[in-house]
């Protein structure tokens, strides 16, 4: 399967430590574009694979600055396993066994191929990755009875301790750095219309927590990290006769959090299966 | 060859042509600084802190060699008043700038590009209780070859004790605490 995507985020303001909401300087219009490549590979009949390349423009307007800077972002790679070998989407319940979801367990690989703060840039504003190795285990729980479906997703991730020699392109006194560990559940609701064409178009409603521990510098706790938001996301689906064409637009929105910018996201994908 | 490989040929094939921006790859902990003669002047730790005069919110300009008599040391810390810093500068309000009553400290606003909207932003994100300098045309972030969290320390001599990320605190923490 090949999967492109385009993100349009725009930020407006950020939540302080104490989850106060403060605006951005006077004239600032902050914004973020991506472009993601994925490319998903069915291994046997319960595993597949993934590989995802974002592509990042990053523009921001200040008052007094102008920056327009892009580069790769952070890779992740997947592996998947479906535990389950039938079908579970149903048309109607007639016994308990028709309750049974469908389960995936994910593990997913972040790989910094992005741009970090220590890598050779000079500012903050070139920034597209984060610098650290992170590894995310996954679980989704999904159940779908015609035209109504419920997901529940759960990532736990760890990240990779590693050492730090320069700063912005300036060479410092070696340190030792981990970000904190990073939990995300999201639920999501769908409703699916079928038309006379057998077209699926679906929309889904989804409400997303997620929240990152302190990070450690040299093994001792860093106070002023750790991050969390709530967001909702509204997505519109389109697939058609054949599911080998998918088209998807979403749009999501950050409602609440601490040490976090608050954005909005346009996203438009298409994936085409092939079988 | 399918368009799926193609396409995982391509994407393998830009994770190795970035040169020196995929040095996360393979981090090194190698201490790669460079030593410079002490007293000379420049921006490294040791030097002789390069003189500027810029204007705060107030519109007072203040120049940096006249503030040392006044403290025993100046912190200079680069803010575009985004999350990160918010949470530096207030770690060191609350927990640093107490226990050093006989330092100055000083935020240093990139992005503004006016007193007027520099003072604005300063209203808006609490931080009125700290002096803030406006660099409205980054000449002072490119001289120190400053970023947002850049935080400085020169003592009351004009020697510059420190320069890098602000990170936990606890460098700008011991810094001031070995000072004279």
């Amino acid at each position: 399967m090949l999967d492109l995507s385009v993100d349009t985020e725009a930020y407006d303001g950020f939540w302080n430590s104490e989850g106060q909401h403060l605006a951005d300087p006077p004239g600032s219009v902050l914004s973020q574009t991506r472009l993601n490549l994925g490319i998903g590979y069915r291994l046997t009949d319960n595993w597949q694979s993934s590989l995802v390349m974002p592509f990042i423009w990053n523009d921001n307007e200040y008052a007094g600055f102008t920056s327009k800077t892009s580069g790769p972002g952070d890779a992740t790679a997947s592996l998947w396993y479906e535990a389950f070998d039938g079908i579970t989407c149903v048309w109607q319940v007639n016994s308990l066994a028709d309750l049974k979801p469908s389960i995936y367990y994910g593990l997913t690989m972040t790989i910094p191929t992005g741009i970090s703060p220590y890598d050779e840039v000079t500012n903050s504003f070139d920034i597209t990755g984060r610098g650290f190795y992170r590894l995310d285990a996954s679980v989704l729980i999904d159940k779908t009875i015609f035209p109504w479906n419920a997901t529940l997703q759960y990532v736990y991730g760890v990240n990779f301790e590693r050492p730090i020699n320069r700063e912005y392109g300036n060479y410092i006194e070696p340190y030792e750095k981990n970000l904190g560990e990073r939990s995300l559940a999201t639920l999501s609701f769908g409703y699916s219309y079928q038309t006379d064409k057998a077209e699926v178009i679906t929309v889904t409603l989804a409400y997303s927590d997620l929240t990152e521990a302190a990070g450690e510098i040299d093994g001792q706790t860093d106070q002023t990290t750790g991050l969390g938001k709530t967001s909702l996301a509204l997505t519109l689906a389109y697939s058609n006769f054949k599911k080998d064409w998918i088209y998807k637009l979403t749009f999501s929105q950050a409602d609440a959090g601490y040490n976090f910018p608050q954005t909005e996201v346009l996203s438009l994908g298409v994936s085409h299966v092939y079988f | 060859m399918s368009i799926s490989k193609l396409m995982l040929l391509i994407a393998l094939l830009s994770l190795t042509g970035c040169g020196g921006e995929l040095d996360d790859l393979s981090p090194s902990g190698e201490n790669m600084t460079v030593p410079v003669v002490p007293g000379s002047s420049g921006v490294q730790v040791s030097q002789q802190a390069i003189d500027f005069v810029l204007n705060d919110t107030l519109n007072v300009p203040l120049t940096l060699s006249a503030e040392y008599p006044a403290a025993d040391a100046l912190v200079l810390y680069f803010t575009m008043w985004c999350p990160v810093c918010d949470s530096h500068m207030g770690y060191m309000r609350q927990y640093i700038r107490p226990n050093f009553p006989n330092v100055s400290f000083y935020m240093i606003d990139y992005v503004s590009g006016s007193v007027t909207a520099s003072r604005q932003a300063q209203l808006s994100n609490g931080y009125t209780d700290f002096s803030v300098m406006v660099d409205e045309y980054q000449q002072i972030q490119d001289l120190y070859n400053a970023t947002m969290g850049t935080t400085i320390v020169i003592d009351s001599t004009g020697i510059v004790r420190m320069n890098e990320d602000f990170k936990d605190g606890v460098k700008l923490y011991e810094t001031l605490s070995l000072l004279p």
